[in-house]
C-alpha cells in the first residue's frame, strides 16, 4: 500500500528539472501578477517608503479594517535591517521581494487558489511536496495577529499564509487572508539553484544574463554597512522622535494615511537603531511599545473615519 | 450501519501538534452533549486527520429518552424576576406553574425527540464548545456574519444517520451537510460520497486518507525504523516529532536523506536540534549511538528526485546556518558572553541576569561552584541558543568544555537546569544539583518577594515547577546537597537583594516557606500516595526552621502509617472523647497519683504510671479510658471527685499527644 520507499523513488522522477526552460525572476512576478489580476485584485504598486514586510502596506493593514470588499496584490521589497549579512550569506538579505495578496474577506477557496497560482509560475506540483504547517503569525509592533501557516516546498518555507483576526490591536470585522510569498526561495526552487545571489533575473542565458547578485549584490554589501557599523545614531534617534511627534499631530488633523507614513517610517528608523546593536533588550520592548501605540492610534483613527464616513452617507 | 452516526467537519489543515489532544477532547465532548440531549448511544469515537476532524456514534437511540420529571422552582414569595426566570429556562408559562409547601413546581415531561430532529443543534454545540487551543473565524458571505470558533475554516459537513445522508443546514458555519467529502489533496482530489462509517474509512484508504491517527503512527515508526535498519542505523527516539509529522500527512512516504560530511564536526545536539525544530527530520544514529550523516523525514506524497535534491538542499542551508553560529560562538569566550548578562533582563523588578548570577554567587561555597555559577547563564547571549533556545545550558556545556574547562564543571552547567519539573530527571552532578537549586531558591525568593505569584491556572514564571524541582532536588538526590539549614539560604539570598537596592517584602521569607510548603503537600501527597488532607495539617505545623525537608517528608509518611492502622481509631475515640470531657481543664499539680476509689479510674491510674511509649499499650489505656468514660461518672458533682478524674485524664491527653501528633487526633 505505501508504494514509495528510498530505494525505488529514485525511478520515480518524472521531469529532468536541468532540462526546463528558464523562468527568470520577473517572470515570476509577472506571473503571479497575472494570476491575481485575472482574479480580480487591484494590482497595486511597492509602499514608497521602507517597509519590513508587504503587510506595513496601507494597503494592507489599514484596508484589513472596515467591512467593504478589498482584493489587492503587488511586489514589496522588503527591508530587514538585521537579517544583512553583507551579501555572505547565500540566502539571507536585508532587502528581498515579497509578493503580497490580500483577499478581504477570505473566500472558501483560498488554499486551492494558491495552490493554482504556484502552478501559474511553473510550479509542477506533482514534482515538489507542499505542505501547510502551522505557524500562527504576529506582528508587535503593529499590533497584528492571526492564524495560518508557513508554506513548505520540500522542506524549505516558501509562503506565509494567515486569516488576520486583529490588527492595531483591533478585531477585523471581516477577516481577510493574506498570502505572502517568498519571491527569493520560489525563484531558487523554480529556477533549481543554491542560493539567491545565482537567481536568473532576466530571463537570458547568454552573455547578457543578468543575476539577483548582478543587481542586488553591492547594495547588499552597502546597506549592511550602513546598517550595522554607519548609521548615525543620533540622527536616527531624533528621526524617530520626529516622526512619533508628526504622527500625533498628523492624527490630531485627521490625516491618517500621512499620520500611518510617518508610524511606518518610525518603525524602519526603530529596526535600523536595533540592527546598530544599541538598543538594550529592555529598552527594544518600549521603543516596539511605541510604535504600536502610533499604530493603533492610526487604525483606531481610521475606523473611526470610516464609520463616520458611513452616517454621512446614511 | 444501523443506528451509526457519521459526522465529518472538513477543514482547511489542523495543525498537526493538535491531533491527539483534539481527538480525545472531540470523543469526550461529543459524548457529554448526547448525554445533555438525552440521547442513549452504545460508543462514541473520535478521528483526525489533516484536514478532517469526524465523530462515529454506534447505537444512537432514533429517539430520545422521554422525561418526565417534577422541578421545583422559586419559593412562593420569590420576586417576579426569578419565577420568569425559572419559567423561561424550562420553556413554560405561569399556567403551567403548580403550588406546594411554599414553593413553586412545574411538572416537566419531554416526550423523547426523533434524534435526526436534534442532530443540527447537537452539531452546532459541539462546534461551540469545541475546545481549540486558538481559534479562529472567518466571514460567511451567505450569513454576512463570522461564523463559529473553530481551528481552521471549515468548508464542508459530513452527516449520515442509519445509512442516510441528513441534510442540515448549519448556520454557524453557513453549510448545509450532506454524504461527500474529497480524497488526499494532491493524490486523490476529488469528491467521495460515503454510505456509513465503514464506506467512509474504506473509500478515504483508496483516497489516500488514512483515518486512524494511531495506525498512521504505528505504520511511520515501524517503517522508519525498518528502513534505518536496513543501512545499520537506529531512529534516535523523539515521540513529539512522530506526532507532529503523523499529524501532517495525509499518507506517509518515506525519505532518507544524507547531511553532507562538512557539518558533521557539529555538536550532534546542534544537527539533531537544527533538524527536529526546522525541518522536522528524524536523526539517526549508528547502534553506539553516534550520530550517522543521514536524515529521515516522513513526507505526504511519494518523493521524486526533486524533492530530495530540495530536502538536502534545505538541510545545507539551515547547517550552514548553524555552523555559521557554532564557528562565531567559539571565537568569543564564555567569559566574553556573560560579561553581556549585564544587558539581560531577568525580570524587570529584579534586575538583569549578571545580577542573579552575583546572589548565586552570595550561597555557594567551593571554588568550583563559582566558576560554574559565573559561566553556567553565558549561552543565553550565544547565537546558538538565540536560534535554539532549546539548547539553553547544552551549548554552554559544550563551548566550556571547547575553552578547556574541567569535565564535572562541564556537566555542572547544563545539569544546572535540571529537573525541569516533577518528571524531569535530576542532574547527574553533585555540583550540578546544588547551582540548579541556588539558581531555582533565588528565583523563587525574587519573585515572591516582589509579590509575583501564580493565580489559578495562571503561573507565568513557572515557580510552581521550580518549586518541585526545588523539592526534588533535596528530597531524592542520594546526598544531601544542602550545607546549612534551608533557611539560611532563603536569608542570604534576601541579603543579597537588599545589597543590590532590590527591596523584597519584609514577609518575603514566610512567603517562601508557606508556598514550598504548599508545593511539598501537593508533591508527597502524589508522590506517597497520601491523603492530601492530612499531608496539608502535618506540613501546615511543621516549624520549617528546625526542621529538614526529608523529616518533614518522614513526619507525613510516619502519620500515614499510623492513620492507616485501624486500632489507631480506639485511640483518636479516647482522645477526642477525653478531650470534650475535660475541655481547657488545667490540674492544679502534675501528679497523676489517683487517690480515689473508683475500680476502672485505679486500673487507669496503673496504666499510666507504667506508661511505655509503644503503639499497642497506648491502644490498652485508651481502651482503659473509655471503659472509665463509659462506666464513671466523670464529670461527678463532687467537685473533689471531678477533680480527680479530671487530673487523670488530663495525664491521658498529655501522654498521648506527646507521642502522637494533635493533627493526627483531631481529624
Amino acid at each position: 500500500m505505501f508504494s514509495d520507499n528510498p530505494g525505488s523513488a529514485e525511478n520515480n522522477s518524472r521531469i529532468d528539472v536541468e532540462a526546463r526552460q528558464v523562468k527568470s525572476f520577473q517572470d515570476i512576478m509577472f506571473g503571479l501578477q497575472k494570476y491575481w489580476s485575472n482574479y480580480g485584485c487591484v494590482i497595486m504598486q511597492p509602499y514608497d517608503t521602507e517597509v519590513g514586510a508587504g503587510t506595513s502596506h496601507y494597503v494592507t493593514t489599514l484596508k484589513a479594517l472596515g467591512d467593504d470588499y478589498w482584493d489587492v496584490a503587488f511586489v514589496q521589497p522588503c527591508r530587514r535591517p538585521k537579517d544583512g549579512r553583507y551579501a555572505e550569506n547565500p540566502n539571507r538579505t536585508q532587502y528581498y521581494f515579497q509578493y503580497q495578496v490580500i483577499l478581504k474577506p477570505a473566500p472558501v477557496n483560498p488554499q486551492e487558489l494558491y495552490l493554482k497560482s504556484l502552478e501559474a509560475i511553473g510550479f509542477d506540483l506533482s514534482e515538489h511536496e507542499i505542505r501547510f504547517v502551522e505557524d500562527d503569525w504576529e506582528n508587535p509592533s503593529l499590533g497584528a495577529a492571526g492564524v495560518g501557516w508557513e508554506i513548505w516546498c520540500d522542506g524549505m518555507e516558501i509562503t506565509q499564509y494567515t486569516y488576520f483576526q486583529q490588527v492595531g490591536g483591533i478585531q477585523c470585522s471581516v477577516p481577510p487572508v493574506e498570502i505572502t510569498y517568498g519571491l527569493e526561495r520560489i525563484a531558487t526552487f523554480i529556477q533549481n539553484v543554491e542560493t539567491h545571489f545565482d537567481i536568473n533575473w532576466n530571463g537570458r542565458t547568454d552573455e547578457r544574463k543578468l543575476t539577483y547578485g548582478d543587481v542586488l549584490k553591492r547594495f547588499e554589501r552597502e546597506f549592511s554597512c550602513y546598517n550595522f557599523d554607519v548609521a548615525s545614531v543620533n540622527i536616527l534617534l531624533s528621526h524617530f522622535n520626529d516622526y512619533e511627534k508628526e504622527c500625533n499631530k498628523l492624527l490630531a488633523h485627521n490625516l491618517v494615511m500621512p499620520a500611518y507614513e510617518q508610524c511606518v517610517k518610525a518603525n524602519h528608523c526603530f529596526n535600523l537603531l536595533d540592527a546598530r546593536g544599541v538598543i538594550s533588550v529592555t529598552e527594544r520592548a518600549g521603543y516596539i511599545a511605541r510604535v504600536r501605540a502610533l499604530a493603533k492610534a492610526c487604525c483606531s483613527a481610521w475606523l473611526k473615519s470610516l464609520q463616520e464616513e458611513r452616517n454621512d452617507n446614511e | 450501519m444501523n443506528k451509526e452516526l457519521l459526522i465529518e467537519l472538513f477543514t482547511e489543515d489542523i495543525p498537526a501538534r493538535l491531533h491527539k489532544k483534539a481527538i480525545a477532547d472531540a470523543k469526550e465532548l461529543f459524548a457529554r452533549i448526547l448525554s445533555e440531549y438525552n440521547a442513549d448511544y452504545e460508543t462514541v469515537n473520535s478521528f483526525i486527520s489533516p484536514r478532517r476532524l469526524s465523530i462515529r456514534v454506534t447505537g444512537l437511540a432514533e429517539v430520545t429518552r422521554p422525561i418526565s420529571e417534577i422541578k421545583r422552582g422559586p419559593k412562593v414569595e420569590a420576586s417576579e424576576q426569578a419565577l420568569n426566570g425559572f419559567l423561561r429556562s424550562n420553556n413554560k408559562t405561569k399556567d403551567d406553574l403548580k403550588e406546594r409547601d411554599g414553593y413553586y413546581y412545574l411538572n416537566i415531561k419531554n416526550p423523547g425527540q426523533e434524534i435526526t430532529s436534534l442532530l443540527g443543534d447537537i452539531i452546532e454545540d459541539f462546534i461551540t464548545r469545541m475546545p481549540w487551543k486558538k481559534s479562529m473565524h472567518w466571514y460567511l458571505e451567505n450569513e454576512k456574519t463570522l461564523s463559529s470558533y473553530w481551528i481552521r475554516p471549515i468548508r464542508s459537513i459530513i452527516c449520515i444517520y442509519n445509512d442516510k445522508p441528513v441534510e442540515i443546514y448549519i448556520k454557524s458555519l453557513g453549510l448545509f451537510s450532506g454524504n461527500t467529502t474529497y480524497g488526499h489533496r494532491f493524490l486523490s482530489n476529488k469528491k467521495i460520497t460515503v454510505n456509513d462509517f465503514e464506506d467512509y474509512e474504506n473509500k478515504l484508504n483508496e483516497n489516500k486518507v488514512i483515518l486512524d491517527f494511531e495506525k498512521k503512527k504505528s505504520y511511520i515508526e515501524n517503517e522508519l525504523s525498518q528502513q534505518s535498519a536496513s543501512m545499520g542505523l537506529i531512529v534516535k527516539s523523539d515521540k513529539g516529532l512522530l506526532n507532529e509529522v503523523s499529524g501532517l500527512v495525509e499518507y506517509p512516504f518515506m525519505y532518507i536523506g544524507n547531511i553532507d560530511e562538512k557539518f558533521m564536526s557539529l555538536p550532534m545536539e546542534v544537527l539533531s536540534t537544527s533538524m527536529r525544530v526546522h525541518q522536522k527530520y528524524f536523526t539517526l544514529t549508528y547502534p553506539d549511538s553516534n550520530i550517522a550523516p543521514f536524515f529521515a523525514t516522513v513526507t505526504n506524497v511519494p518523493v521524486t528526485k526533486t524533492m530530495k535534491m530540495g530536502f538536502d538542499r534545505v538541510l545545507r542551508a539551515r547547517l550552514s546556518d548553524a555552523m555559521f553560529f557554532y564557528k562565531e560562538d567559539t571565537d568569543v569566550t564564555l567569559e566574553a558572553y556573560a560579561n553581556r548578562l549585564s544587558n539581560v533582563v531577568f525580570h524587570e523588578k529584579l534586575g538583569s541576569i549578571s545580577q542573579k548570577i552575583d546572589r548565586m554567587m552570595s550561597i555557594a561555597n567551593s571554588p568550583e561552584e563559582h566558576r560554574v555559577i559565573a559561566l553556567c547563564k553565558a549561552d543565553l547571549v550565544s547565537q546558538m541558543v538565540g536560534e535554539f533556545p532549546e539548547l539553553q545550558g547544552i551549548m554552554g556545556s559544550i563551548y566550556a568544555s571547547v575553552q578547556g574547562e574541567v569535565p564535572e564543571v562541564c556537566e555542572a552547567i547544563s545539569d544546572h537546569y535540571k529537573p525541569m519539573g516533577a518528571n524531569d530527571s535530576l542532574p547527574k552532578t553533585f555540583l550540578g544539583a546544588r547551582i540548579s537549586f541556588f539558581d531555582k531558591l533565588d528565583t523563587l525568593v525574587g519573585f515572591l518577594g516582589v509579590g509575583i505569584k501564580p493565580t489559578g491556572s495562571k503561573d507565568p514564571f513557572a515557580l510552581r515547577r521550580a518549586t518541585v524541582s526545588i523539592i526534588r532536588l533535596v528530597l531524592d538526590l542520594p546526598h544531601n546537597i544542602l550545607e546549612d539549614e534551608f533557611t539560611w539560604y532563603i536569608d542570604t539570598l534576601v541579603t543579597a537583594y537588599s545589597d543590590q537596592g532590590i527591596a523584597l517584602s519584609s514577609t518575603v521569607k514566610d512567603d517562601v516557606i508557606t508556598f514550598l510548603k504548599d508545593r511539598l503537600t501537593v508533591y508527597i501527597s502524589e508522590i506517597c500516595s497520601i491523603d492530601f488532607e492530612l499531608c496539608n495539617q502535618i506540613i501546615n505545623n511543621c516549624d520549617f526552621s528546625n526542621s529538614s525537608l526529608q523529616n518533614i517528608k518522614n513526619e507525613v509518611t510516619k502519620a500515614d502509617e499510623i492513620t492507616k492502622t485501624p486500632s489507631f481509631e480506639i485511640i483518636k475515640g479516647a482522645y477526642k472523647r477525653t478531650s470534650g470531657i475535660i475541655g481547657d481543664f488545667s490540674p492544679s499539680s502534675e501528679n497523676c497519683e489517683y487517690t480515689g476509689d473508683n475500680e476502672y479510674m485505679k486500673k487507669l491510674c496503673e496504666g499510666l504510671t507504667n506508661f511505655d511509649n509503644s503503639f499497642e499499650n497506648i491502644v490498652k489505656i485508651s481502651n482503659l479510658v473509655l471503659e472509665a468514660c463509659d462506666s464513671v461518672l466523670i464529670n461527678n458533682p463532687d467537685k473533689i471527685i471531678k477533680n480527680k478524674n479530671f487530673t487523670l485524664l488530663k495525664k491521658y491527653i498529655d501522654v498521648v499527644e506527646q507521642v502522637f501528633n494533635p493533627v493526627l487526633l483531631n481529624m
